[in-house]
This record gives structure tokens, C-alpha cells and sequence, in this order.
């Protein structure tokens, strides 16, 4: 009976998932142990999965995403909590308009954003230098194209996580966090020790997702830096898209996409095993 | 492969092939006339485009149907910026293609070698044509057997785009540089005199103008017979010309579409070396440049070398998918193989044609108001037909993106371009299993 | 204290917005008159002629007419699968409860893509190519949707779904009755995400439509990305245009985050 319900209840997406998701996931699996050879599909073994291990562009890849996660995915976190716990406060005044405010970036159309980050970025004649007053070279030098990176993904999705915090905040009963809403430096504690520990699945699943979106971070290293400058900015996936529709090499961008997914796995479980709740 | 093999069965039948198989002997126009023009054309032609290109062939649409009232022809604009995601995919898929694909110059050789039956193989049908076309275009269109697979369309011509006003403050005269090196000797003046850079490249990124100086040389990625070259002496030679550049600040290093239409709008820059269809942006997005820009040749590597080379330009190729290649063909033919038409291209949207015969229209040599009433079309039609050939095959991707590594490496962290392409050769021929020439 | 709080808020407002104002300037000037370094900063006075070109160009009101059907039709069904299927896997025990774990886990970690090309071949197989129903099928079950969903009904006490079963409630109105209510503030999240999702959808709309008046609002902007011009203007009209919708969905959805009484009513 409770299994029939539980059926019914999971139907329509595990249809719709079997049905879409259960070829392609299996197509590209087994394109992964294939290659192509004067226009013909032919097996390659484990070929695809050892040239991994000897490209060079892989490992520099990893590397520049590594980073972003160790610097770029705290810090958005850290401004989300930061800005949902604000924006959630009964008598902040205007609390819609910033929260729109804080969410726009998340919905701009991506050709839009690499315009106006180019245009700001400019070296000579960009906004952000002139507020500065300093003349970086954004764009072209390795280390400031990652800092560039980092500053505008946080841009784009600190709203987005700000709104799954928000409403993970409403589970929590409200004479918890108006008694532990910020109004001195003695509640922060408060705040830490009762906040923060009923929201751990909230923050869980932002994290997780995160972690994920920067595995699979496409978007904002394409349209800005092309991976560039010198591969400073090359991510795995940009790197799959390149072998596989650039270069047509489909069975490498596949074998890419499967170490993507080893990876992704392989972290969110550590991280779902170290702050999974304790019930 | 079933798709393939029915396809080629039912162009067998049709005649299509006709000479292919065997009646070679025969004048292949003919059998082309009776295959497009004795039976009556019928059904819809779908065709991808974007751009000008899709306004030209929407303009073209309707002219076609005119004279083949069966044919309906359907041209979709599906933008430049992903066109060839989608492209990719239906070749991979096998299915879901247009009847006829617009497909850049060098990005053919690749399909071609990827998919070899990707595409309809047009050597019977277009092979009489073959002195008609830009040579460079007509290799880069066909595979390293010399099959055609794609009709070339609009020639890259490349050459040098220049502010006449910012040679005359710095007092170059624009006829004294017949080599980089001139050019680099006039850009430190220019740049010291006006403070214009001489050109814009995203060489922190890529390989910016190498490719293009390897072309004058001859030079390409791989030789005719595909072995790489990569690490050739005109690769070193155009590495160091741009290193040079470079060295002297005359490069400006900015990225993306907008800031180079911008530099050169601003006279930031002095020059641009560029396809022909850099003429429509300049007249489209700085009109009030008008009269203060010329064009020459490129300059040479070596004094006496080789002035220009491809940079751009499109064919149009029929997909072995497609339902009505006849009528597809025959629509490509209509558009690109006819000098009415190919000059409408040129007058109306600045397509520059491929098709020799169209060149010889007197349209190529009116005054152009905006470059001063200087004949610029006649220079560009003079260096068509001497655009170096070169071999791109199926890894000109890969090498191109090697390429893209070792320039910035040189350029910005001083790593020596003799080894670095060397390794990034050797690291070529591990990848596609080629031979180092 | 409270007045204070608004600095820091401001400014991080400013910042957000920022590339906001500069797309209205964008949008209101020629693109030839944009190409300068540095740009204007100002707003100009080309919006009507902009919006002209952009509905006669890419057919602005079409495309976006039909990015607003085919959004609400995708953010109502998938939606309700999240839901569905979320509290399916948060309450309920069943065989294949893990085998559905850990392909939505899959679905979420493996590159988009390399399912492009799989995913293109079934719909050419099926015929599917240029249709709506392609655009939207294979993305309606959404992991991200279901996950947060599910989520939200962990918390929820088993006592009340038992009390509802008691009282001869049918699973599926205990459900809508009873337990959905309870996870508003996540269904409106979800649903903003959804809308967002499908509303900004580029490379699988753009896969799958071959005709012009079929088209998108990302895939008809694209078309103003050409080889030799790019029109700046028009395209950042509508890329400003585009973002107004969804700023409306989220004004609309955000109350329910406010509603913190049910949150605290279904804890307490």
C-alpha cells in the first residue's frame, strides 16, 4: 500500500527520467570507450580514459576549478547566509526590492553578462579600474582572469542561493531566529549555534550544488575568458565542449564527462558524510 | 549507416553520380543540366543560415521559386554564435539537418574528414566549375582526395585596413611598407607620434595573426599530404613577427567583438589586417570614419612574399541527410554559381564572391566613397586568386587550439616558440596519430 | 542601528544592478554610437527606434509570446513532478527508492553536454524536431526541483500524514491537502527556478527549433550575434526586456517566503 503511493508519487518523474535521461546516460558511457577513425565509430578500450591522465590541459583544469571551490564557492555561501538572514528580518523595510535587487544577476541572458563584464572589465577604459584607480589587466593577466572569474560568479549566483536559504529559513520556527537575529555582536553566537545547525540541510544542498555548478562551470569562463588567458580559466567542461564539438573528438569529451561525474560524486559524498544531520 | 547507404542509392538513381560512376567521359555539365533542369524540380528546401548570409538567400528565396514554381524554399537565421553546436550535432545524429548548411571555409575540411558521408559528395556535379572559384576556397571545400563537398560562396580576402589620417600625422606613407617589417618600423612611429597602437589581437588567448602570416607564407598546419607542420619555419617566422609587435607595444590586447570594433572606432588602433567583409563593418558601425581609411595588401613576410590570405568567408554544402538534394543542389548553384546573383550579394549585403566571373563585374571597380573614392574592390579581386592554398584536414581544430597555447606562452612568458612548438607538435601526432613532416 | 543597516544593502544593491542600468543604456542607444571606449553611461535616446528594429529583426512580441507559453506550461508540470516526487522519496519506502536516488544524483552530476547528442538522435527518431513538445519533455523531471522539494518534506512530522490516513484521507489529498501546503515557501522557490530555467533555455531550444516563428527569446537574440556585426543595442533591448517577467515571478513568489507562520506552525 505505502509502496504502491510511493509509486504513484515518483511515477511521472522516474517515467520522464528513464524514458530521457536513461539512453543518453548510458549513450555516453559507452561513447566514452569509443573513438573515431577516418569517419567510422570504432572501440578504443580504455584509451580515451588514460589519455586523460597524460593530457596536460586536464590537470591545469582541475586545478583552476579546484580553486574556484576552495575560494570562490565559501565565500558565495558565506554572503547567501549572510544576506538571507538579513533580508529575512521582519523590520527591514524594502526587503522585496532587495531581494529582487540580490536576485537579478542570477537571470541575466549570458550574452548580456559577458558584454557588460567585458565593458567593465576593460583595462583602459573600464568601469572598475577607474573606481579603483588602478589599471589591471583583467582579462588578460592569469591571476586577475581568475579573480575576475570568481567576482563574477559570485555576482551571478549569490542571489540564487540567497532564495534557496530563504526559504530554508521559514522551517525554522520563528521565535528561534527573532531571538537570534542580529541586533549586537553577542547574539552572532546565538546566531551560530541555533541557526546554523537547523539550517545544515539547507546549507547541505547549497553546497552540494555548488560544488556541482562549479564541476560543470561552462557558462562564465566561455563568454569572459575563453579559458583563457594561458588556460588560466579552463574548466572541464569547457574543455569537453572543446574536444567534443569543437575538435568532434566525442568519445575524449564523453570520457571528460565521466570524470566529471567520478569527481562530483566522489565529493558531494564526502560532503553529505561530513555535515549530514546527526537524526 | 543505413541513411547513408539510401541516400547515395536514390543520387545514383537520379543521375547525380552519373559521372562518378563511370561517365566521366561525357561532359559532366551536361548530365548536371539534365539532373537539375530536365526534371522538373519539386518539394521544400530548408536551408540554415545566419547574418547577412541568411538576408541574402531570403532575398534569393523567392527569385529561385520563380523559376522553379514546385520548390519551396525555407531559409532559417539560426544565429552565428552556436550555429555550428547545432550543425555538429545533426552531422553526429545523422539526422535533423537542413537541405542545405552555410559552413565556413575552415571549418569544411573538418566536417568533411569527421563525416565522410556526412555530406553530399558534389565533385560530379561542380567539378567543371572548378576554375570559376577561388582556388584557396575550392581546396579548403574539398577533402584530400579532392572530393567537393561544399560550394564556395564568399571569399576571406584579407589585406590591410589602415587610417589614412593617423600615417598622415605620423608622416608614413602608406605605399613605403611592402613588409611586417616596415610596418613594424612605422607603427613605433605611429604609436610615438599619434599614441595608436597599430593593431588589436586577443594574443593573451590565442594565436591572433599567426595563422593568418603562415597563410601568406603557404604555410598552413599540415602539408598536402596531412603531415603536421606545425613546427614549421614560417610558424617560427610569424611567431616572431608577432612577438615583435608585441615586444614593441604595438598590439592591443583586448578581447571580444565589441572592444575591437570599438579600438578601431576610436583610433586606437592604425591598422586592422582583415577579411574583405571588414569594409561592411567599418561602413556599418563607423560612417563617420568615411574618407580616412585605406586599404593595401598585407605586408609581406619576406620582402617579395605572398601579400594576402584567407580570413572568413562561407560555402554552402548539401547534408547526405537531406530528403531533396536535387533541389538543394540546384538552389546552391542558383546562388552562388551565377554572376547576377553573386553581384546582388556583393552590392546588397557585401558578400565578397568566391566566383571569379562575378568579379569581373564593373562594380568591383567603382570608386568606394567611403575609402576616399578609392577603387578598393580591385585590389581585393586582384589578390583572390592568389590566396595560398593550404590543407586544413580533419585536426586543423586541435592544432589550431595547440597553436592558441603556445602564442600566449611566448608571448607573455617568454618561453622559447622553437621548443614549445616542437612539443606541442609532438604532442599533435600523439593525439591524431599524424607524422611529423 | 536599523537606519544603518541599509548602507551595506545599498551598496551591494548598487553593485548587483549595476550591469542592469548599463543594458537600459545599451538599450537606448544606437550600437555604432555603443562601440566607443569607454562606452556612454548615460541612458540615450534611441529606445523606440531599438525596439522597432528588434521586432522586425528576430519577431520580438512572437518569441516572446512563445517563450511565455511554453515556460508556464514547463514551471506548472514540473513543478508538480517536483513536488510529487520529492515527497515520494521523503516519505515513502519502496522498490526502486534507491535506484531513483541515484539517478537523479547522476542526472545532476553528468556534464549537460554529452547528452546533447543522444538526446538530439531520440527526438530525430521520433520526429520531434522543431516541435515544443521536444524543448520541454526531457527537462520536465528536474533534479534540482526534486531534491529541494524533497527536502522540504523530510522535516515534516509523519504524525500528521497519519492523522490525515486516520481520518480516511486518500494519499493524494493528504498530499495536497495536508502536507503541500506545509512546503509553500520551497514550492515557490522551485517554481522560480523552474520558470528560470525553462525562460532562459538557449542551447536546447536552439537545437531543436528549426523555424524562425517557433523560435525563443535566447534563441532569436542569438540572431543578432552575426559574423561581421553584432547589434549591441537590440540585443541588450532584449535581453533587459526578457529579465522583466521573471522579475515579476519573483516579486509574485517571493511573499511566500515571507509567510514564516507555516514554517513555524508545522514545527511547533
Amino acid at each position: 500500500m505505502r509502496g504502491r503511493a510511493g509509486w504513484f508519487f515518483t511515477a511521472p518523474a522516474a517515467v520522464l527520467f528513464a524514458v530521457f535521461f536513461g539512453y543518453p546516460l548510458v549513450a555516453s558511457l559507452v561513447q566514452s570507450f569509443q573513438t573515431d577513425a577516418d569517419g567510422e565509430t570504432v572501440w578504443a578500450g580504455f584509451d580515451n580514459y588514460t589519455r586523460l591522465f597524460q593530457d596536460p590541459l586536464v590537470g591545469r583544469s582541475l586545478v583552476n576549478i579546484a580553486l574556484i571551490l576552495a575560494v570562490q564557492v565559501p565565500l558565495m555561501l558565506v554572503i547567501a547566509l549572510g544576506l538571507a538572514q538579513v533580508l529575512n528580518l521582519s523590520w527591514l523595510r524594502f526587503r522585496s526590492g532587495y531581494r529582487v535587487a540580490y536576485f537579478l544577476p542570477a537571470v541575466t541572458t549570458l550574452v548580456a553578462y559577458a558584454v557588460v563584464f567585458r565593458v567593465l572589465l576593460n583595462t583602459d577604459s573600464g568601469l572598475l579600474n577607474q573606481i579603483l584607480g588602478t589599471h589591471i589587466d583583467w582579462l588578460n593577466d592569469p591571476t586577475m582572469a581568475r579573480v575576475a572569474l570568481i567576482g563574477s560568479i559570485t555576482w551571478r549566483w549569490t542571489g540564487y542561493n540567497m532564495v534557496i536559504l530563504l526559504a530554508g529559513l521559514q522551517a525554522i520556527p520563528k521565535e528561534q531566529y527573532e531571538a537570534a537575529a542580529i541586533d549586537g555582536a553577542g547574539s552572532l553566537r546565538t546566531y551560530v549555534s541555533v541557526i546554523v545547525p537547523q539550517l545544515r540541510p539547507v546549507l547541505l544542498f547549497c553546497l552540494i550544488t555548488s560544488t556541482i555548478g562549479t564541476l560543470q562551470l561552462f557558462d562564465e569562463s566561455f563568454v569572459l575568458t575563453s579559458g583563457g588567458p594561458d588556460n588560466a580559466t579552463l574548466t572541464p567542461v569547457l574543455y569537453l565542449y572543446e574536444n567534443g564539438f569543437q575538435q568532434l573528438d566525442f568519445g575524449y569529451a564523453a570520457a571528460i564527462a565521466w570524470l566529471v561525474v567520478a569527481l562530483t560524486g566522489l565529493l558531494s559524498l564526502v560532503q553529505f558524510r561530513a555535515l549530514r544531520t546527526k537524526s | 549507416m543505413t541513411l547513408t547507404r539510401r541516400h547515395t542509392l536514390s543520387l545514383t538513381a537520379l543521375g547525380l553520380l552519373g559521372a562518378a560512376a563511370g561517365c566521366a567521359s561525357g561532359s559532366p555539365k551536361k548530365s548536371t543540366k539534365q539532373a537539375t533542369e530536365g526534371k522538373e524540380l519539386t518539394g521544400t528546401v530548408t536551408v540554415w543560415s545566419w547574418d547577412v548570409a541568411a538576408t541574402a538567400l531570403k532575398r534569393l528565396g523567392p527569385e529561385f521559386t520563380a523559376k522553379h514554381p514546385k520548390v519551396k524554399i525555407e531559409i532559417t537565421d539560426i544565429g552565428y554564435d552556436n550555429a555550428y553546436d547545432k550543425i555538429t550535432i545533426g552531422l553526429k545524429s545523422g539526422s535533423g539537418l537542413a537541405d542545405v548548411l552555410t559552413v565556413e571555409t575552415d571549418h569544411m575540411q573538418t566536417y568533411a574528414a569527421q563525416f565522410p558521408t556526412g555530406f553530399l559528395d558534389l565533385t560530379s556535379v561542380a567539378s567543371s566549375m572548378k576554375a570559376d572559384f577561388d582556388p584557396s576556397k575550392w581546396a579548403a571545400s574539398s577533402d584530400k582526395d579532392g572530393k567537393l563537398f561544399s560550394l564556395p560562396w564568399d571569399s576571406g580576402t584579407a589585406a590591410l585596413f589602415y587610417r589614412t589620417d593617423l600615417f598622415a600625422t605620423a608622416g608614413i606613407d602608406p605605399k613605403s611598407i611592402a613588409t611586417w617589417d616596415d610596418l613594424i618600423t612605422a607603427g613605433k612611429t605611429i604609436l610615438a607620434r599619434t599614441g595608436a597602437k597599430l593593431l588589436v589581437s586577443d594574443v593573451s588567448n590565442g594565436a591572433g595573426p599567426v595563422p593568418t602570416l603562415m597563410q601568406q607564407q603557404g604555410a598552413g598546419y599540415f602539408n598536402a599530404a596531412g603531415d603536421i607542420t606545425l613546427d614549421s619555419p614560417a610558424t617560427l617566422a610569424a611567431i616572431d613577427i608577432v612577438k615583435r609587435l608585441n615586444d614593441a607595444g604595438l598590439i592591443l590586447n583586448v578581447k571580444g567583438w565589441d572592444a575591437l570594433v570599438s579600438a578601431n572606432k576610436d583610433g586606437k588602433v592604425a591598422c586592422a589586417p582583415s577579411g574583405v567583409w571588414w569594409a561592411g563593418t567599418l561602413a556599418t558601425e563607423m560612417p563617420e570614419l568615411s574618407g580616412k581609411l585605406g586599404v593595401m595588401p598585407l605586408p609581406a613576410v619576406t620582402a617579395g612574399g605572398g601579400r594576402t590570405a584567407n580570413n572568413g568567408g562561407s560555402t554552402l554544402a548539401v547534408p547526405g541527410q537531406s530528403k531533396n538534394p536535387d533541389a538543394a543542389w540546384a538552389f546552391v548553384r542558383f546562388c552562388l554559381a551565377d554572376v547576377a546573383n553573386q553581384v546582388s550579394m556583393m552590392k546588397a549585403e557585401g558578400l565578397f564572391p568566391a566566383y571569379l566571373p562575378a568579379l569581373r563585374d564593373p562594380y568591383f571597380d567603382a570608386p568606394q566613397k567611403f575609402f576616399g573614392d578609392a577603387p578598393i574592390y580591385q585590389m581585393f579581386r586582384e589578390q583572390t586568386s592568389k590566396i595560398p592554398t593550404i590543407t586544413y584536414t580533419d585536426d586543423y581544430a586541435k592544432a589550431g587550439d595547440l597553436l592558441d597555447s603556445v602564442v600566449p606562452g611566448v608571448l607573455l612568458r617568454g618561453k622559447d616558440p622553437k621548443s614549445e612548438l616542437k612539443s606541442a607538435a609532438a604532442q599533435l601526432a600523439g593525439q591524431t596519430k599524424r607524422k611529423l613532416a | 542601528m536599523k537606519r544603518l543597516a541599509h548602507l551595506p544593502l545599498l551598496v551591494g544593491a548598487v553593485v548587483s544592478l549595476f550591469p542592469f542600468y548599463w543594458m537600459i543604456v545599451a538599450a537606448t542607444h544606437r550600437t555604432r554610437d555603443l562601440l566607443h571606449s569607454p562606452p556612454p553611461f548615460l541612458p540615450g535616446d534611441q529606445l523606440f527606434e531599438n525596439l522597432r528594429r528588434l521586432e522586425e529583426t528576430v519577431g520580438f512580441s512572437r518569441v516572446t509570446l512563445n517563450t511565455v507559453g511554453l515556460t508556464v506550461v514547463y514551471t506548472a508540470l514540473s513543478s508538480v513532478i517536483s513536488a510529487m516526487c520529492g515527497y515520494g522519496l521523503a516519505k515513502f519506502r519502496f522498490r526502486g527508492r534507491g535506484l531513483l536516488l541515484a539517478v537523479l544524483l547522476a542526472t545532476m552530476m553528468i556534464p549537460f553536454q554529452v547528452l546533447l547528442v543522444p538526446l538530439f538522435q531520440m527526438m530525430a527518431n521520433v520526429g520531434w524536431i522543431d516541435t515544443y513538445q521536444a524543448v520541454i519533455l526531457p527537462f520536465l523531471a528536474n533534479s534540482f526541483g526534486i531534491f529541494l522539494m524533497r527536502q522540504a518534506f523530510l522535516d515534516f512530522p509523519d504524525e500528521l500524514i497519519e492523522a490525515g490516513r486516520l481520518d480516511g484521507c486518500s494519499e493524494a489529498r493528504i498530499f495536497y491537502r495536508i502536507v503541500l501546503p506545509a512546503a509553500r515557501p520551497q514550492l515557490a522557490a522551485v517554481v522560480i527556478f523552474t520558470f528560470i530555467s525553462q525562460w532562459s533555455a538557449f542551447i536546447w531550444p536552439l537545437l531543436m527549433l528549426n523555424s524562425e516563428d517557433k523560435y525563443t527569446i535566447p534563441v532569436a537574440l542569438s540572431r543578432m550575434i552575426g559574423q561581421s556585426r553584432v547589434d549591441y543595442s537590440g540585443l541588450m533591448l532584449g535581453a533587459f526586456i526578457a529579465t522583466l517577467p521573471i522579475m515579476a515571478v519573483f516579486l509574485a513568489f517571493q511573499k511566500q517566503f515571507v509567510s514564516g507562520l507555516l514554517g513555524g506552525s508545522v514545527k511547533g
